[in-house]
């Protein structure tokens, strides 16, 4: 298995999903998220693929409770839509309001609304991932969350190692290709030798 | 000038009489007299030179290697579910599965923990068994009516060679052992593990209940002293998983015990990963260190 602290640096990086983009807590009437869009990025599918990546991670993990569901499909000229659903004021849910389970092939459409909800759709196609996640934090009042001290020192630390990181590839990079180059230039030489031998 | 002194000296080298040696002994001791520099000149064939040593060994180890696990952040089983469906979000939840992987403290050479369990909540519902027993008995017709997708014998020898393997999991009935001898099949069968053998308990004379252990089964084994098996999807609840990591640890416990005293073998670390996800280390705890989460907010539909 692999070494602890190897393991232990990939756990810091936890930090990235606890901070960011995305993180924040959704208001208490906020009671389920549906994406919808397609596998690859033409036909302005590369903001929703984004939003879905990056920071729907940092969303499902401040609010664990809350349904998030996303619905692939291979239809790149498809919507792309993400829709929020709120409890409206003063009514209660039924504990089992159905709900699909996540789908690569198309399969999970937006539900339409339970009784005692509604829908606030945003239109995700050919805009950029900011821009979305933007749009949905002001519609649905998504406070975000505020780093820790702690988290900010590990924020550091992870960022330190990259650039430590970067530097020591760099360095590698260099020596890997001195040792090429000069296996290269011996092997010329090997067949030049060879070459002026036949010749004689 | 110089010409000419270059001429005198080589007139001096022309003496035929040598300059007769000093007799007089120096008054003083000779190991207070100046040495003269005299540059030592080595050859590569003279012997001396440096010493050629033989290329060290490398240490063989006879355990796998064990970590110290103090500066290793651990996590309850709730906390770790909930990194975990945050990393997997979106995903179909019947596609990703979690999964655990126990490191022993274990000898590199030596028996190694090889069991079958049948979790609590199965994990992977798509076995299909071939069978293999005498053609035209009334085993075939129990084997067909147990739900086994190909039986036979030579008839079934004979598409496995075709390659036609409707199968994933491959038993054989007593009575037909010698015929599966002889068919020569071990080439085909024997990299896809399907080879039906005494120590799997793939050879058997009540297929009824070899049929029903298969369904819904897992094998595990260890590996590089490391047993690595898929203990529940995505959508299962944190009570479930519970469930299926315990029944893993138990049966994984008393196969331990069943080892020879002789062979150390004993659990090192247990850590609870995802197809997608990272791997937590888990610390044996159930809830979650966050007060304010239950561990029923963590079977929301993913």
């Amino acid at each position: 298995m692999v070494g602890v602290i190897r393991r232990m640096n990939h756990l810091t990086e936890l930090v990235r999903i606890r901070n960011g983009p995305g993180a924040a807590i959704l208001p208490q009437d906020v009671t389920r998220i549906h994406m919808d869009f397609a596998h690859k990025i033409n036909g302005g599918h590369m903001g929703p693929r984004k939003v879905w990546r990056d920071s729907l991670p940092r969303l499902k993990y401040w609010n664990p409770t809350i349904p998030m569901v996303v619905n692939r499909s291979d239809n790149q000229d498809g919507p792309a839509t993400l829709s929020i659903y709120f409890r409206e004021p003063g009514a209660t849910l039924a504990s089992d309001v159905p709900m699909p389970s996540s789908s690569a092939e198309g399969f999970a459409k937006a539900p339409a609304p339970a009784a005692g909800e509604r829908v606030l759709t945003i239109d995700m196609k050919e805009r950029r991932s900011e821009a979305i996640l933007k749009e949905f934090m002001d519609k649905s009042g998504a406070v975000p969350v505020k780093t820790t001290p702690q988290d900010e020192a590990l924020l550091r630390e992870v960022e330190d190692r990259k650039a430590t990181g970067a530097i020591d590839r760099e360095r590698i990079r260099q020596e890997n290709e001195a040792v090429k180059r000069e296996k290269q230039m011996i092997a010329q030489a090997h067949s030049e030798a060879a070459a002026i031998k036949a010749a004689l | 000038m110089a010409s000419l002194n270059r001429c005198l000296a080589s007139l001096a080298r022309l003496n035929l009489t040598a300059p007769a040696r000093p007799t007089t002994t120096p008054s003083i001791p000779k190991f207070l007299l100046p040495t003269t520099a005299v540059p030592v000149v080595r050859y590569a064939s003279g012997g001396g030179g440096m010493r050629k040593r033989p290329p060290k060994k490398k240490k063989a180890y006879k355990t796998f290697r064990s970590y110290d696990l103090s500066p290793m952040e651990q996590f309850s089983l709730c906390d770790a579910m909930r990194y975990i469906r945050a990393f997997e979000v979106g995903r179909p939840p019947a596609v990703v599965k979690y999964e655990v992987s126990i490191k022993l403290k274990t000898n590199k050479s030596g028996p190694v923990v090889r069991n079958r369990i049948r979790l609590p909540f199965p994990v992977k519902t798509d076995t299909r068994i071939g069978v293999i027993c005498p053609e035209d008995s009334p085993l075939m017709i129990e084997a067909q009516q147990l739900g086994a997708v190909a039986v036979g014998e030579n008839s079934l020898f004979e598409s496995i060679r075709q390659g036609n393997i409707p199968f994933n999991k491959l038993i054989c009935h007593a009575d037909s052992q010698d015929a599966l001898k002889k068919a020569n099949l071990g080439k085909i069968l024997g990299p896809k593990g399907l080879m039906p053998s005494q120590k799997t308990k793939t050879i058997t004379t009540d297929l009824k209940a070899t049929v029903q252990e298969l369904i819904g089964a897992d094998e595990y084994r260890e590996r590089s002293g490391v047993v690595r098996l898929a203990v529940g999807q995505l959508g299962f609840t944190p009570k479930m998983l519970f469930d299926n990591v315990t029944a893993l640890m138990k049966l994984l416990q008393v196969d331990i015990n069943n080892v020879d005293d002789s062979y150390t073998k004993a659990l090192d670390e247990v850590v609870l990963s995802s197809t997608n996800g990272p791997g937590f280390s888990l610390n044996g705890d159930f809830l979650p260190a966050d007060e304010t989460l239950k561990p029923e907010d963590l079977q929301s539909a993913m």
